[in-house]
């Protein structure tokens, strides 16, 4: 550009900011969101119950189970309840000759998802619960995954370089670290935005590479192709290998040992850490082998360590190899970009970071329209470009958070047994969100603002008086039993709630500066009635 | 009378002068030159890095981000649109045929 | 300790804010703003952070200590910067001494 480098990248940051805004503001805010998930699907599927009892009494109940459903299986695969979880899942293979044809290639696959309680299946209402929002991060919905992931590692990338030219365009970034100047207007959003982004700096630069990290293998293969041209499953294997192939079944019959046993072994082996879950290959037969997965909240890496042992000895015969370099670096962005270590002060410092996000992304957009607009009030009507950004801008920043708020209307209002139901409850959340960006179409005026602001601020409050009446797993249950997940949902909901109404209400009120000449007709005005008193004054002396 | 005369008459060389070009320009230089840029610097990596095949595959790859963001800030830094296509395109070419001649496409 | 280690940002965020011109002049008026007394609150500011980066790593190690000081420096930067300076500037001073002291009392019951 023929302006200067801080100029061009300036210019580069407004754009690659603006043109993927809105869709970015989907992926942060459903993201941010993602960091509750278990404890959103809890709150969604209130009929589960919390797990009381031990992990090595829900191992012996998933055993059980699955020795019933499904004792001609070569693999079962079974996930323990976790603290956050505490639902049981399991999933197992049986031979090929012994699928089910009616169900094509799945055919030889099953699933359950079990209450350890009672080690039965879990009878919960039809829910995507909180994984809606995971998935909704980066697979979007409605279009083939492929192609959402493409555009969303596509708006990353422009993240990424907003990122990188907002660090250079802006020059006082250290004397204004702490500037926020309320109540003036554009210098007020810009401070706002400056902010936002510089407090949690490495927290948006973290999010937004190691996002594009987790999607890498799909987005760049040539490395792949180049150096593994014949064999592809070989770079998985080398890369990313854990433990080896196991062997078919051996002939003949063995009792295993008790599964509490195996899982002892494997703490002791961690010295203490828990076990996140088992795949047992053969199950039944005397070369029967048991892989234990250790559990999250003490490593980085999403790179989980097994220990295959022997199930019918007990003899332990394999260890996860030790990562090489790239491959546990690899781990460790993906961890981070997961935060499945993180415990509650943690996670809530992830979830409030990506709030910061959030509003990073949001005050970006509406600023380009403050600053836009004094150049339209000439012409005295608003051009093409800015009635667009403040219809998106109004429909997204203020019409997002109703849909999230319907969604969770959705899951107390649908009926339990209709068909189909996880997939209505995730078009609850788009009907919402369409029907905010219609209305904001039609009348792109700061009381569309306002009158947006606080239907969400009322869908949100409303979620816990909803859930009052369609459940008995409302807010005077939970405080009193001290079930914080379910509590804090319904609080945060109402947090939520005071926010949105709080920013519609300054929406509201906000009156436009007074230019120059009014300013000086009225500081001559309050000056006027002084003069009169004077001269009396005078007078009488 | 003068502004009506250069609308109608399509002069190329002013039509071609304009900004929109140069931004559209260099935004594909960002956009499609820096993933060729970023594609071959994975690539590159892959077979040039003496570490395991598996590990310099990877670390080609995360480096690669760090490079197609990098080639984004030339396109619209560097003083003119086709010094940005020759800044981003000609490392791209070299590391191509480096690639090919440490065996990559064998 | 983490509730610790979040007090302590906050008064290093304070006692940063205090060494640049324009806060304590808005805070105190420009007297209180001598090169001195700013080169002071700097040097205090960034021994606070040391600490609190030295507890986060101590409590959780070099993985996740690095994380969470990280997390509370955001979490104590963005109240002080948009809700302290611009809405309740008097409330920073007694916050900023007395917010450690609950700190420490939490981290060592």
């Amino acid at each position: 550009m023929k302006n200067g480098f801080r100029q061009s990248m300036a210019w580069l940051h407004t754009w690659t900011g603006l043109l993927v805004g809105w869709l970015l503001l989907l992926i942060f805010m459903a993201g941010t969101a993602s960091y509750y998930r278990e404890e959103i699907s809890r709150w969604m599927r209130p009929e589960l119950p919390s797990a009381r009892v031990s992990t090595d009494v829900a191992a012996q109940r998933a055993i059980a189970f699955l020795q019933d459903k499904a004792g001609n299986a070569e693999m079962w695969y079974v996930t323990l309840p976790q603290p956050r979880n505490p639902a049981m899942s399991t999933f197992w293979r049986v031979p090929a000759d012994q699928a089910d044809p009616s169900k094509g290639r799945r055919g030889a696959f099953g699933d359950a998802t079990l209450d350890p309680n009672t080690g039965g299946e879990l009878k919960a209402r039809d829910t995507r619960g909180g994984d809606f929002f995971y998935r909704l991060h980066f697979d979007l919905h409605y279009i083939p995954v492929y192609w959402a992931r493409y555009l969303v590692g596509f708006c990353a990338m422009f993240m990424l370089v907003a990122i990188l030219t907002g660090v250079i365009t802006h020059k006082k970034i250290f004397k204004d670290f702490f500037t926020f100047r309320r109540d003036k207007g554009l210098r007020s959003w810009l401070d706002f935005h400056n902010v936002s982004a510089v407090m949690a700096l490495p927290y948006h630069a973290m999010i937004t590479y190691t996002g594009i990290v987790t999607l890498m293998v799909m987005y760049l293969p040539w490395g792949v192709k180049a150096v593994y041209p014949q064999d592809e499953d070989a770079f998985f294997a080398e890369a990313f290998g854990g433990l080896p192939e196991v062997s078919a079944p051996a002939e003949g019959r063995a009792t295993p040992l008790p599964i509490a046993q195996l899982l002892d072994s494997a703490r002791a082996q961690w010295n203490g850490i828990d076990v996140a879950g088992f795949t047992v290959s053969n199950p039944g037969a005397g070369n029967a082998v048991i892989d234990i997965r250790q559990r999250d909240g003490k490593r980085l890496s999403t790179d989980t360590p097994a220990l295959r042992y022997d199930m019918v000895s007990g003899a332990l015969l394999e260890a996860s190899p030790p990562s090489g370099g790239a491959t546990a670096t690899r781990g460790v962005m993906y961890g981070l970009h997961l935060a499945r270590f993180a415990d509650g002060g943690l996670r809530a410092l992830f979830f409030l970071s990506g709030l910061t996000g959030c509003l990073m992304v949001a005050s970006g957009v509406v600023l380009w329209a403050v600053k836009e607009r004094p150049k339209h009030a000439k012409r005295g009507r608003v051009g093409f470009g800015l009635r667009l950004v403040d219809a998106l801008n109004i429909g997204t920043v203020a019409g997002l958070p109703i849909a999230f708020a319907a969604y969770f209307w959705g899951n107390r209002l649908l009926p339990l047994d209709m068909a189909e139901r996880s997939g209505a409850e995730a078009n609850v959340f788009f009907y919402a969100w369409a029907a905010a960006l219609l209305a904001a179409f039609l009348w792109p005026k700061r009381l569309m603002w306002a009158w947006q602001l606080y239907i969400g601020a009322a869908t949100f409050a409303l979620v816990p008086v909803v859930n009052a009446f369609t459940t008995h797993a409302h807010l005077g249950v939970t405080m009193r039993s001290g079930d914080w997940v379910l509590a804090g949902f319904d609080l945060s909901m109402l947090a939520f709630g005071a926010v949105l109404a709080l920013c519609g209400w300054r929406m509201q009120r906000w009156t436009p500066p007074l230019s120059a000449a009014e300013k000086k007709k009225r500081a001559a005005a309050a000056k006027a009635p002084a003069a009169p008193a004077t001269t009396s004054a005078d007078a009488s002396v | 009378m003068r502004h009506s005369s250069e609308r109608a008459s399509f002069r190329p060389s002013t039509f071609f002068a304009s900004e929109r070009w140069g931004v559209l320009s260099r935004s594909l230089a960002a956009i499609v030159g820096g993933y060729a840029l970023a594609s071959m610097t994975s690539v590159f990596c892959a077979v040039a890095l003496p570490t395991a095949r598996g590990q310099a595959v990877l670390t080609g790859m995360l480096l690669a981000i760090v490079v197609a963001a990098c080639s984004a800030l030339w396109a619209f830094a560097t003083r003119s649109a086709l010094r940005a296509w020759v800044g981003i395109l000609g490392p791209t070419a070299l590391l191509a045929a480096a690639s090919r001649l440490l065996g990559a496409w064998a | 300790m983490t509730l610790f280690a979040l007090t302590l940002s906050f008064s290093a965020f304070t006692a940063l804010s205090l060494a640049m011109e324009k806060h304590p002049q808005d805070l105190h008026g420009a007297a209180a703003a001598t090169p001195a007394r700013r080169a002071r609150w700097r040097v205090l500011g960034w021994i606070l952070l040391a600490v609190a980066l030295t507890l986060c790593v101590v409590d959780h190690g070099w993985a996740m200590g690095p994380v969470r000081w990280l997390g509370a420096l955001t979490l104590s930067g963005v109240p002080l910067v948009f809700g302290l300076y611009p809405y309740r500037p008097t409330w920073i001073a007694p916050l900023a001494i007395a917010l450690p002291l609950v700190g420490l009392v939490a981290a060592l019951l």
